[in-house]
């Protein structure tokens, strides 16, 4: 793997994750059998390279720099924009998708990384033109203003529903934690939660 | 958009008008609870932000920004970036051999730009871009850059000279009154944090640019870069059909826009620069802070008698800090405000939500509270014993009272709570009023299609605040069809103009404008219709229920569908100029918080908010809601957790970010519980400001009687609540 000083260009936060995901740094502090592991796996990069994404049940074949967060190469490389970028380093949950069952923030992982994992996006929610239960509510509470926060907050709670479809208040409080909104719509985006299904009295 | 100052006692005097809203009994959508209808797009995913957009070939912008506060760029070297596979172009926006143009007066002022294939080649390609820079002195704080000794940063001076505000003599009415309450209170600098930040594409076609901006102002966007680019108005385009947020930061022709056209006439190819998050903390508007030295007065039977305000405040690098003392709801008849503005190196500030009402209304509530404690007065008397004169948009003592029955404020104790044990809880209120009048400019068309098909086209654009909704509600309820056979279409400079959607001016301008254009599309197609009813006079004619027929007799009519058949093969096409008298001037609110504050830990909880506010004519009450529920949350994240941080020796913002500036989130949000206060007759109000503006004062209040020390300073973290209650064992601030 070719090495890059810090004031190289290329040089990021990513490569850096990079870097450590294909054994440099890591060496030191992984245990020996790990160690041979890491020091067999082939590196990639940093050019781009093949991947393959399973995304809402479509197989999709890109070529990406190993540094491209899942989140950029669904929606600079694929047109797949609902998942949106706001703070970029996993602190806002706009960018929530659903991978291998559980909710994922979609900038602090790689693209590579999401090789031969099942992903959804709020896009897949969505039947054929009929939405999701989740989207109808939010729709229907008006848990939504100007949106940019909504796709994260949409696929956040089709998550906690799908496994707890009776959640409590505390605990729908707590599954939507990870989401920021700017507009305030946290009072009609847990009443969507809550209320999944049902229809405004 | 600044508020016009406008005694509250005051409405508009009304004029003769042709359009009127029809009485609240014919109403069928107006004033309902109706789903926004861009709901379904944004929960699917589906709505495309500028942030979104893709155009063909396009290529990805990236800025240099300035790492120091205060510099002069001696040389910018693209040549390295220029060189890097897939870098289109690279431009320097800083000319070197211009020594003052050259300067760099804030971290994040954009040095230099390029564009490339992808965004991560962009960003290598900054990181190659050498720049040489004279670091200069720097003032990171308003006490560094009041000082007499410090370095003279910018040209008029570090701080302005005293503006003075005066009505009586204010010496002598503090010596004549029975209590004096003196106190230095101040606010932070908050930052707007949209969640989708500033930018946009641009892409030529020759010498026309069309320009996908997020922005609260399509036409003040494309007349400020038409004029930043020296090219006629009517060769710029600007689309936004949904935007992430602004609050007041993005209502015009912004530098970012500008560089972004740039770049793409220079690499013959569509860009798109949009600001990371930290540049959006940076670059793009805060609310200034504010520090007042404030000396109150009263007289022994609770009547206000002046108020002497020594103020001050940093919009950062350049701009003001401006904000009224006393605030405008309680009448201190004899008053003082000597105001300076103090520049830092730091960003330069924008219009925020309410500018200058929240930090004026703290710092008039808090002051309020600290009076009535003087007096041994509850301090929502003492307010009741002050306000003006009861008019239709200022109806605090209504609503102070219908806030106090929600609250229970009859139970409140005075201040410090007695309980035993750590936490302490507390009440407070405070009041609020905003203008939020219509823009008499405002324009409109109506279309409405032989084949009964109908469009209503404004120059809006829809910031969350539900204005496409708007438009169809007033369209569907004119033309008396259903919501979804109207169709709404704004946010694009080809449609007739419409203000920058500020200053809580966009709801009373669109609504009141497209009532007018609907109207008059209405009465073209009355006209069309009268002579097949063998009615002498159209006007007597009424559109409902997706018929046009004789007022009062519905038998005697067609149907919508029939009626435009009529049009043969024209539409009609009515254009709309400004009315008076479909919106109105003024809102009045009040706002009470009941809060718990652990007194070890210094943490406050806010419990429950209770909010009264009108808006005159309710349009769409889901939404009207919606926005009481989002100022309030907004006004809590003043309160307890949003500051910009500088760090006070290099001037760099230490939480440029969201996981250190902290806006609320789910589990901070208390119990909201909104009236809103129907008035039909006024007509339309705006309500995007006024939810905003009291909630961190009566947080404030209801702090300061839960724990019984008063913190006269936000936001209002453990830190700052455990000083205030140290320095209250120390010595006392009450």
């Amino acid at each position: 793997m070719p090495s890059r000083k810090k004031d190289e260009p290329g040089f990021s936060r990513r490569t850096f994750l990079k870097t450590v995901g294909a054994g440099g740094v890591a060496a030191g502090v992984l245990g020996p059998a790990q160690t041979a592991d890491a020091q067999g796996a082939r590196a990639v990069g940093p050019g781009a390279v093949p991947i393959q994404l399973n995304i809402n049940g479509r197989v999709h074949k890109l070529e990406v720099e190993p540094r491209v967060t899942l989140l950029d190469a669904l929606r600079t490389r694929l047109d797949i924009t609902g998942v949106k970028r706001v703070c970029d380093r996993g602190a806002c949950g706009a960018c929530t998708m659903i991978v291998d069952g559980k909710t994922a923030y979609s900038c602090s992982m790689l693209a590579i990384e999401a090789q031969g994992k099942t992903i959804r996006t709020v896009e897949g929610l969505v039947q054929g033109t009929v939405l999701h239960p989740v989207q109808e509510a939010f729709c229907d509470r008006d848990g939504l203003m100007c949106g940019f926060c909504t796709p994260g907050f949409v696929v956040a709670a089709a998550a906690l529903l799908e496994q707890n479809p009776k959640p409590t208040i505390e605990q729908a409080r707590k599954a939507l934690d990870g989401n920021i909104c700017r507009c305030g719509t946290y009072p009609r985006v847990l009443e969507a939660a809550l209320n999944t299904g049902g229809r405004r009295a | 958009m600044p508020e016009r100052q406008q005694p509250p006692a005051q409405p508009a005097p009304p004029q003769a008008t042709t359009a009127r809203w029809p009485a609240a009994a014919d109403r069928v959508h107006i004033g309902k609870p109706i789903e926004r209808l861009d709901g379904p797009d944004k929960a699917a995913g589906r709505a495309k932000y500028s942030y979104d957009i893709i155009r063909p070939g396009m290529l990805y912008g990236r800025l240099l920004n300035s790492p120091h506060p205060h510099a002069r760029v001696r040389s910018i070297d693209l040549s390295a970036a220029e060189k890097l596979p897939g870098v289109r172009t690279a431009l320097a926006l800083k000319d070197p051999s211009k020594p003052e143009t050259a300067r760099v007066r804030y971290q994040g002022e954009e040095v230099a730009a390029v564009a490339a294939t992808t965004e991560e080649i962009a960003g290598d390609a900054v990181r190659l871009i050498k720049v040489d820079y004279e670091v200069l002195p720097h003032l990171a704080t308003v006490e560094q850059a009041m000082r007499p000794e410090a370095p003279q940063v910018f040209e008029k001076g570090n701080v302005t000279p005293p503006s003075l505000n005066e009505e009586g003599d204010v010496e002598a009415a503090l010596k004549g009154s029975a209590h004096v309450v003196e106190g230095l209170y101040s606010t932070q600098v908050q930052t707007h944090t949209s969640l989708e930040t500033h930018g946009g594409i641009c892409e030529w076609n020759g010498d026309q640019l069309t320009a996908w901006v997020s922005t609260q102002a399509v036409h003040g966007t494309r007349e400020g870069t038409a004029r930043a680019l020296g090219i006629p108005q009517s060769n710029v385009r600007v689309i936004t059909q949904y935007m992430g947020g602004g609050f007041g930061s993005k209502l015009g022709g912004d530098l970012w826009t500008v560089i972004c056209a740039r770049l793409a006439k220079a690499a013959n190819a569509p860009v798109k620069l949009m600001l990371d998050r930290k540049e959006e903390h940076l670059v793009t508007g805060n609310r200034p802070s504010a520090y007042a030295r404030v000396r109150a007065a009263v007289d022994a039977q609770g009547k206000l008698t002046a108020i002497d305000a020594e103020t001050w405040g940093t919009g950062g690098a350049g701009q003001g800090a401006r904000f009224p003392m006393p605030y405008q709801v309680y009448v201190f008849p004899v008053r003082r405000q000597r105001h300076r503005d103090v520049y830092i190196n730091a960003g330069p500030q924008r219009a925020f939500r309410a500018p200058g009402h929240p930090q004026s209304c703290f710092v008039t509530e808090i002051v309020m509270d600290e009076l009535a404690e003087r007096l041994r007065l509850d301090p929502l008397e003492l307010r009741l014993r002050n306000l003006p004169p009861e008019a239709d948009n200022a109806q605090w003592g209504r609503y102070f009272k219908m806030g106090a029955e929600r609250i229970g404020w009859s139970k409140r104790h005075p201040t410090g709570d007695p309980a035993s044990g750590p936490i302490k809880r507390g009440l407070g209120c405070a009041a609020n009023r905003w203008s939020g009048q219509g823009v008499p400019r405002s324009r409109a068309e109506c279309e409405i299609m032989p084949d009964g098909s109908v469009v209503t086209r404004v120059g809006t654009q829809d910031i969350g605040t539900g204005t496409r909704t708007l438009v169809a509600i007033v369209t569907a309820e004119t033309l008396g069809l259903p919501i979804e056979g109207v169709r709404a279409e704004i946010g694009d400079t080809n449609y007739p103009w419409a203000p920058g959607s500020g200053g809580s001016v966009t709801a009373p301008s669109v609504a009141s404008i497209v009532r007018v254009a609907a109207d008059a599309a209405r009465q073209q197609l009355f006209a069309k219709v009268a002579p097949t009813l063998n009615v002498a006079d159209p006007t007597t004619l009424v559109a409902r229920d997706g018929r046009v027929h004789v007022q009062g007799d519905p038998s005697k009519g067609v149907t919508w569908r029939e009626a435009c058949k009529l049009l043969g093969t024209e539409p009609i096409n009515a254009p709309a100029t400004w009315q008076q008298g479909l919106s109105s001037i003024g809102t009045s609110g009040v706002q009470f918080a009941d809060v718990e504050v652990d007194i070890e830990t210094g943490v406050t909880r806010v419990r429950r908010i209770v909010c009264v506010q009108d808006c005159g004519m309710i349009l769409d009450k889901l939404t009207a809601e919606s926005q009481c529920y989002g100022g309030i949350i907004m006004g809590l994240g003043f309160a307890l957790f949003e500051h910009r941080i500088l760090d006070r020796n290099t001037a760099q913002m230490v939480n440029p970010n969201m996981e250190w500036y902290l806006v609320p989130g789910m589990s901070d949000v208390p119990e909201i519980d909104v009236t809103l206060v129907d008035q039909p007759e006024r007509g339309v109000v705006g309500i995007g400001e006024p939810p905003v503006i009291s909630t961190a004062a009566a947080v404030g209040n209801a702090v300061a009687n839960a724990i019984g020390v008063r913190v006269r300073s936000l936001p209002l973290t453990p830190d700052a609540v455990l000083n205030a209650i140290e320095r209250e064992r120390a010595g006392g601030t009450l």
